[in-house]
């Protein structure tokens, strides 16, 4: 603590050099020191947080599930299994499609009935020839998915990829053909 | 015998003009509901407070039964619901309390609208107490989701898609809250985190900051 | 900063670091200005906001002992017919975006900048509203922008909930926690366990699996709800159903149907599917014979 003492003693000594004042060095150190401890506490946990949003995304993740050559215009009805990992969860369960193909192209539909989630089935009844019928509550669609009764939406569509000769499923989406 | 403790504490800590501070003060008439009936408008600020209070104590006390996992949450909920004594009233009490906080808040934040209230010198107070309306709205839909069922799931659907739809950063704003691609497994611990931690942290912090500027302003005198 | 020992004080510390003892004297604001009678906080003022209190406390406690939390079913993604519903204080926000101006192409409108809007304007309030004047009549702007924004998110609830109700009508769907509910009552009133089933734990067989039955099954289509393993799909495993279930009463929801429909009469459909009377016979009695324990 001698400093403010000297200082009074040679009160013309020239202050020309821009030195730091011991004031601020401190508060500098104070502030970076805070910086840091904020800042080395809260990064981990914020790079904890935000883990999911960085991890490498699975999508587009097609599932191989019939040649091409079997498909014909009447549709037909194939299982394939996905594997969903939800976390620590992972479970593979078994969706079905019902595919066809035409002009537009190779179309693949989820059975899932629009209206309350029940499976319809292609011509499964003879007074909806050629058509998706579900058994619950009578609902019917075109080949196409159009909703015909009861349903409030036409059947979800799966998207397709075509590579070697083989369909490829992949994510469940709105259908873009009934409109 | 509680006095002897009262000032041993007193002479060591010196507590007595903290409270006596609280204690003390004088309310003016024009909002006691003793004096006129109307004033009982000034009484929604009061009961929101309170029934937070019921919230955070009964939200503890849903804590020792419930778990935070899809596969178990609604189990849990089931269970203290309706196998745990009391169960139905202590759920019940979180469950409509959550409305009745907003229903309170609403009415508190029309009452300080249409007194003018939020006028200067107490603008800061208003905007704490907007950070307060939407830390209860984000609580309601956090807490919304914890019961697992399909309500709770579906809803936080609709949730998700609209967080989806803000422009350049919704995708990315939808992916952190849900924790992943889905709604599932990750989405519920994050909100559970979210509802029973974060949120209420904050609240406290910005219900304290509204005491202490009521304290410090006083309230609004009469029109 | 030594505060100096004065002979009073009983408690003495060495190096005293405290801040020195401000004088007791609370800001009070003045509210001279207003004359009348004013109390103090403790205990005059606080004894009726408690009376307040207690008569909301005795409301609320006999609404939570009068009205059960709702509680629905298990969360089940499948479940593509769900009708979502938010809670009540964001329908107003739910219905907004239903309109064309706030959906499709526009849903930004819808999900962004109006909620800005209205939020953001609420947050500004005092600084957009700075005038001297308080009362609400005297502020005209203000006043109308709330009134108009109180009706419209009034108008808006009412249409949603309407909305969502006539939904549920159409669709003949009793809300979830509704159903569950009474199933509890019915339940516990038959002396069976109330709570639902829970997944997983010990995987129940098939018995009888080659029996003929399973083509039966098939066949009838109840493999479109029920799952081709039994195991179900949208709608509840058969599996162990022999457990609950005897054959009659299985039988009579073949023919007639249960919860409204939701499972429908399925005779019918089976007989158009080329299934004779004692090939549903045998259904029933197979399914009868799907017990866990064996």
């Amino acid at each position: 603590m001698s400093k403010p003492h000297e200082n009074e003693h040679n009160p013309h000594k020239p202050a020309a050099r821009k030195e730091m004042s011991r004031r601020q060095f401190l508060s500098y150190t104070l502030g970076g020191a805070t910086a840091f401890m904020a800042g080395g506490a809260a990064l981990p946990m914020v790079r904890f947080a935000v883990d999911p949003l960085l991890q490498k995304k699975t999508e587009g993740n097609y599932i191989k599930v019939v040649e091409v050559s079997k498909i014909t215009d009447q549709p037909q009805e194939f299982n394939f299994e996905v594997t969903q990992v939800d976390g620590w969860y992972e479970s593979k369960p078994t969706l079905t499609a019902w595919i066809r193909k035409d002009d537009q192209g190779i179309l693949a539909l989820s059975p899932i009935c629009k209206h309350l989630g029940c499976t319809v089935s292609w011509n499964n009844n003879a007074k909806y020839k050629d058509q998706y019928f579900c058994p619950c509550h009578g609902a019917h669609y075109t080949s196409d998915g159009k909703q015909l009764a009861v349903a409030r939406a036409p059947l979800d569509e799966y998207k397709v990829k075509i590579k070697d000769g083989f369909v490829y499923l992949g994510d469940k989406m709105p259908n873009t053909r009934a409109k | 015998m509680f006095k002897g403790v009262y000032n041993w504490i007193d002479e060591r800590l010196d507590i007595t003009p903290m409270w006596r501070d609280v204690a003390d003060h004088e309310v003016p008439e024009h909002v006691n509901p003793a004096h006129h009936f109307s004033a009982f408008v000034y009484c929604f600020g009061g009961l929101t407070f309170f029934i937070t209070v019921i919230q955070i104590l009964s939200g503890m006390f849903l804590t020792m039964y419930y778990v935070p996992d899809i596969v178990n949450a609604y189990y849990s909920v089931e269970y203290l619901q309706t196998k745990v004594a009391f169960g139905q009233i202590v759920r019940g009490m979180h469950h409509w309390g959550a409305s009745l906080v907003i229903v309170m808040m609403f009415l508190h934040t029309l009452r300080v609208f249409f007194t003018g209230s939020y006028k200067a010198p107490r603008e800061m107070n208003w905007v704490v107490g907007m950070l307060i309306f939407f830390v209860m709205l984000g609580l309601g839909f956090t807490g919304y989701l914890l019961p697992w069922d399909n309500k709770a799931y579906f809803a936080t659907k609709v949730g998700m898609e609209i967080a989806d739809t803000v422009p350049y950063i919704g995708p990315y704003l939808k992916e952190l809250m849900q924790g992943g691609t889905i709604v599932g497994a990750q989405t519920l611990t994050r909100f559970f985190a979210i509802h029973v931690f974060f949120l209420p942290a904050g609240l406290l912090a910005l219900l304290g900051a509204h005491f202490f500027m009521i304290r410090r302003q006083g309230i609004s005198g009469p029109l | 900063m030594a505060h100096g020992h004065s002979s009073k004080e009983k408690v003495v510390y060495v190096g005293d670091s405290r801040v020195k003892k401000r004088s007791y004297n609370p800001e009070q604001p003045d509210y001279t200005a207003y004359p009348g009678k004013s109390e103090a906080f403790i205990p005059n003022f606080l004894l009726k906001e408690w009376m307040v209190g207690v008569v909301a406390l005795v409301a609320f406690l006999v609404l939570t002992i009068s009205e059960p939390p709702p509680l629905g079913y298990p969360a089940n993604p499948n479940n593509t017919g769900f009708v979502p519903i938010p809670d009540w204080y964001f329908l107003f926000l739910y219905q907004l975006l239903k309109y064309p101006y706030a959906s499709g192409s526009y849903v930004v409108i819808g999900t962004v900048l109006i909620p800005a809007v209205m939020f953001g304007g609420l947050v500004m309030a005092p600084f957009l509203d700075s005038g001297k004047e308080r009362r609400f009549y005297k502020r005209p702007i203000a006043s109308s922008l709330m009134f108009v924004s109180l009706l419209a998110i009034i108008y808006l609830t009412k249409v949603a909930w309407n909305g969502y109700e006539h939904e549920l009508k159409e669709l003949n769907i009793i809300p979830e926690h509704i159903e569950r509910e009474e199933k509890a009552r019915e339940a516990a009133a038959a002396g069976k366990p109330t709570g639902q089933a829970k997944p997983g734990g010990k995987e129940v067989a098939i018995v009888d699996k080659d029996d003929p039955a399973m083509a039966s099954f098939k066949k009838a289509t109840c493999v479109a709800c029920h799952g081709a393993d039994l195991k179900g799909a949208s709608a509840p495993s058969l599996r162990g159903i022999g457990d609950t279930l005897s054959k009659d009463e299985i039988l009579k929801i073949i023919h007639e149907g249960k919860n409204d429909g939701k499972m429908p009469a399925m005779y019918d459909t089976a007989i158009g599917a080329g299934l004779t009377d004692q090939d549903i016979d045998h259904l029933a009695e197979w399914l009868a014979k799907q017990k866990a324990a064996q």
